[in-house]
């Protein structure tokens, strides 16, 4: 029962979305909206019984196929605080029809379980099984504004895309297994070899997609353009994050890049992913183009972490991960809010933004500064311990690329401030702000100053919480 | 009493506290400005009594823990070189401040900004844990940007985007080397002063290169040619208060970060740029002066006069004499003095004419007496006539210089030539010749302009004749520096 028992909160969770989804039945439609407050409220409850468990080592442990850990609860808690906030900016996001809120909540638990149980897998056949359940209820929950042509297009490309790199996935998985004659991660039995090499690239290459690295990228803008915003936001972080965590696990405990030859490829993989959302992201006019392609840039800078290889890399994904949360929901959020009362996402909508709504501009100036790494904000911290990891790995041009790629990324980001602060609104009425949303950006923007002035607590946290079970 | 914390924090606690007031009470927010702004200026004069001319050592310490993980401390601390240099941001704030009560567009938001700036220099100064000078250093950034592309002239938005993309990229590639730094300490820390005692033990290469990485940033801002490209453009556009905090405080961050940051960290580096610093200094100032001679527009002129006189700083440090750092270091702060009261007087012509062109006027010197009495003393004091505080910084620069580096020294003496040239005809222009009726209607300086104007010209005419008082301050340090 052990072996379990270390799943109790993914299944938990797990168990909570089938009662939304259940309650959603017998619930009269006018009431539906108490699912999304059921939803987060489950969301946050299990976050803090992870939490308060963080430090009891008797939640910890290894099962047949899954390892619960500090550093999978680490990404659990991220994943579990992504969840909540989203399905607060549910709540109110216009677009979102009340009658499917049960069916929205519930899709957002189950993926959210299923991003939980991919952070501890230690088996490949539970890493593919959590990864099919996080791309199912997502590939739905972009597609959920159903009369938005985007939206349908978005989800269509990301169902298309997703199925191809499952099959990519599926076939490393084959190779894995033929090479070792198993499916459970571990180096004790594997024979390196180039059949093995090639599984790993294979698998790398699936969890690419998931993360959004190049190339495996080119479903982002139109998936997180279509999506309802706060799914927007939540692919944005939560999945991205959790395939971070599972990729550090494979790659960076179990079979180590430098051992398997593969350091260099992940590092082009890196610069190129960089390069390539930065440099797209300066010529977009939608925001939630632009912070899709802002999304992807990040996915690099958090595989320079990886790239290292080092201890050092491995806190500085875990570091960057949560301060990402919060700065990429706090954008989205004021971008949700601006978005839906002028009803459209283009560049033009944020004019002004100053006059219309002063908390929201700095909010997100905030946020996007932090995205962009400019001190005294969080973001900066992550960078550093990033681009630290790189310098002690010896990664010089990698770690050049990286800040370079932080100046280019400036470039749009203040393109947005640009419009917020220097342009005249078109009419100078106040932008409407719902309570919910309110509450998200303020957690955002408080975590940004908070753990930039004063990152000690957090940095702390990730060292305590790096260990990982085999 | 913790003075560096007091002095380099007080304007941020006034810039909270303006944030709370509504943006219609502007006689409250920039009352409180001043308050805060004028803290900081007390606080620092406050300091002079206590502070030990006869010593090198760090002065004012204080120190705990930042983040204890990483190694990064929150340390402050003042030496002979940094003093003069807090002395003269303090002060130039509150200057900057007098010349900012003409805002009225976005009140609150400005004096916000301005005093998060003044946070960002003060703290540049005081730092003496390096991740803490970076975030000092980054502060500047983002209030300069929006008090360029809020406040600015007319092309002020691509000025401002201009200012952060390139002052950023050169401080990312100082991040680097600052982090090379960290690992290569056996201890880990980011600490300057234990950093320096360590700089026996790397190799040459690897101190080439982490200055180089550290020169980059430090070049941008100066900004030493080639890189000197932002500066005319985000002087030009700047609103006249910001013009000054950019000549009088920002740039001096380039020059102190060389001698405080590159200097002792990295010698092997330094020598090895020694020939190439020499002939910059010189493009510097020669280049800088004729570009100045080719404008018509005199804000621009000032700017490139800018160019021209951190050239001189750069002698000075390249000479890598007592003489030369204690010139440069003069140069810093008289150049902050002069070219502050410059770009103040370029604005006081400019809100009545609405023009800056040199040759729309003529004459203005009977019609404005006192305005053409104190520019034409800041532009004598600009181009170096002795008697006047602009003199003793050059020729200690060169005196410095001329021992290792004859040729360039007799090079850049005629930039002086050519500094003199345009100022002159600038003066000539303006202020001489037939008077031009179009202006009969212009009105000497208010009593607001004095008040910001005036103590810079008394203070270039005190250093001018009595510069021993602040060299005296910085002596120690500077002799300790260069090992005597």
């Amino acid at each position: 029962m052990n072996n379990l028992r270390l799943l109790m909160p993914e299944t938990v969770l797990a168990t909570l979305a089938l009662v939304v989804a259940f309650v959603d039945l017998v619930l009269p439609a006018r009431k539906s909206r108490v699912l999304y407050h059921l939803g987060w409220l489950s969301a946050a409850g299990v976050l803090g019984w992870v939490a308060l468990t963080m430090g009891d080592s008797s939640a910890h442990g290894t099962g047949t196929l899954w390892a619960a850990d500090p550093f999978s609860q680490f990404f659990k808690m991220t994943t579990l605080l992504t969840c909540a906030l989203c399905l607060l900016l549910g709540l109110d996001y216009a677009e979102l029809p009340d009658s499917g809120a049960g069916t929205f909540s519930a899709l957002m638990l189950l993926s959210t379980a299923g991003l939980m149980y991919l952070v501890s897998a230690t088996d490949l056949l539970l890493v593919f099984v959590a990864l099919e359940l996080v791309s199912i209820s997502s590939f739905i929950l972009a597609g959920f504004e159903r009369r938005n042509p985007k939206s349908n297009e978005g989800s269509m490309k990301y169902f298309l895309f997703g199925a191809f790199s499952s099959a990519i996935m599926v076939f490393g998985i084959s190779l894995y297994y033929g090479a070792t004659g198993t499916t459970k991660l571990a180096a004790a039995g594997a024979v390196p070899g180039p059949m093995l090499i090639l599984a790993l690239v294979l698998i790398l290459l699936g969890f690419g997609f998931k993360a959004s690295l190049a190339p495996m990228h080119f479903w982002v803008p139109d998936a997180y353009e279509g999506a309802p915003t706060p799914v927007t936001t939540f692919l944005s972080v939560a999945p991205k994050l959790a395939t971070f965590a599972a990729i550090a696990r494979v790659f960076g405990a179990i079979f180590p890049l430098q051992t398997y030859d593969l350091t260099l490829l992940v590092s082009i993989i890196a610069a190129l992913t960089m390069t390539a959302g930065n440099f797209t992201a300066m010529f977009q006019t939608d925001v939630k183009r632009l912070l899709a392609y802002s999304s992807i840039a990040q996915a690099g800078y958090l595989l320079i972490g990886l790239a290292a290889g080092s201890p050092l890399g491995r806190e500085g994904v875990m570091l960057y991960s949560f301060v990402y949360v919060a700065m990429n929901v706090g954008a989205f959020a004021v971008v949700q809010a601006v978005g839906s009362a002028k009803g459209s996402y283009d560049l033009s909508a944020f004019d002004g933004l100053y006059k219309r709504r002063l908390g929201l501009a700095l909010a997100l100036m905030f946020c996007l500064l932090s995205l962009a790494g400019i001190p005294p904000l969080a973001g900066f911290i992550g960078k550093m311990v990033i681009f630290s990891s790189a310098v002690q790995a010896g990664q010089w041009w990698l770690a050049v690329v990286g800040v370079l790629n932080s100046c280019v990324s400036v470039y749009y980001y203040f393109a947005i401030a640009h419009r917020m602060f220097f342009k005249e609104p078109s009419d100078d009425s106040a932008i409407p702000v719902g309570a919910y949303v309110c509450g998200g950006v303020a957690v955002a923007v408080v975590g940004v100053l908070l753990f930039g002035v004063h990152p000690e607590p957090l940095l702390a946290g990730v060292r305590a919480s790096a260990k990982m079970l085999p | 009493m913790n003075m560096l914390s007091l002095i380099t924090f007080a304007p941020l606690v006034g810039a909270l506290i303006i944030l709370c007031i509504p943006k219609e009470k502007e006689k409250a927010i920039q009352t409180v400005a001043f308050i805060f702004a004028g803290i900081s200026l007390i606080a620092s004069l406050a300091m002079i009594p206590g502070f030990d001319k006869g010593t090198h050592e760090m002065q004012f310490v204080e120190r705990f823990a930042w983040i204890p993980s990483f190694g990064v401390q929150y340390f402050l601390g003042v030496d002979g070189l940094s003093f003069p240099m807090i002395l003269l941001t303090t002060f130039m704030s509150v200057i900057a401040l007098i010349g900012s009560l003409g805002i009225e567009k976005r009140v609150k938001e400005y004096f916000f900004w301005f005093l998060v700036l003044e946070v960002g220099m003060l703290g540049v100064f005081c730092a003496l844990d390096l991740i803490l000078f970076y975030v000092f250093w980054e502060l500047t950034l983002v209030p300069m940007y929006f008090l360029i592309g809020v406040w600015g002239g007319p092309k002020k938005e691509f000025a401002a985007i201009k200012f952060f993309l390139y002052t950023l990229t050169g401080s990312v590639f100082m991040l680097l080397a600052i982090l090379a730094l960290y690992f290569a300490a056996p201890t880990h820390t980011f600490d300057m002063l234990e950093l320096a005692k360590l700089t026996g033990g790397w190799d040459r290469t690897f101190q080439i290169l982490v200055f180089l990485g550290l020169y980059f940033g430090m070049a941008i801002k100066v900004p030493a040619f080639p890189f000197h490209t932002w500066l005319p453009l985000a002087h030009v556009e700047a609103p006249t208060a910001i013009s000054v905090i950019l000549a009088a405080v920002l740039l001096k961050m380039g020059v102190y970060g060389l001698l405080r940051i590159s200097y002792t960290l990295t010698p092997l580096g330094f020598q090895w740029f020694l020939p190439a610093l020499a002939a910059i200094a010189v493009i510097n100032i020669v280049y800088g002066a004729l570009c100045a001679m080719a404008q018509t527009d005199m804000k621009k002129m000032v700017a490139y006069s800018s160019v021209n006189h951190m050239g001189y700083c750069l002698l000075g440090i390249a000479g890598m004499t007592s003489a030369g750092f204690a010139g440069a270091v003069f140069q810093m702060i008289t150049h902050g003095i002069i070219t502050g009261a410059l770009f103040l007087l370029v604005g006081v012509i400019y809100d009545r004419a609405h023009t800056r062109d040199v040759s729309a006027f003529g004459g203005l010197a009977v019609k404005l007496p006192v305005y053409a009495g104190l520019m034409s003393l800041t532009c004598f004091a600009s181009l170096g006539l002795p008697g006047l505080a602009g003199f003793i910084g050059e020729f200690l620069c060169f005196l410095g210089a001329f021992q290792t580096w004859k040729w360039h020294a007799a090079v850049a003496v005629l930039g002086i030539i050519a500094t003199a040239a345009f100022f002159l005809r600038m003066m000539q222009k303006v202020f001489l010749g037939k008077f031009n009726e179009k202006w009969a209607g212009l009105e000497d300086m208010t009593a607001r302009e004095l008040v910001s104007i005036v103590p810079l010209a008394a203070l270039t005419v005190l250093f001018g004749v009595y510069p021993k008082w602040p060299l005296d301050l910085m002596n120690k340090t500077l002799e300790h520096m260069l090992g005597k």
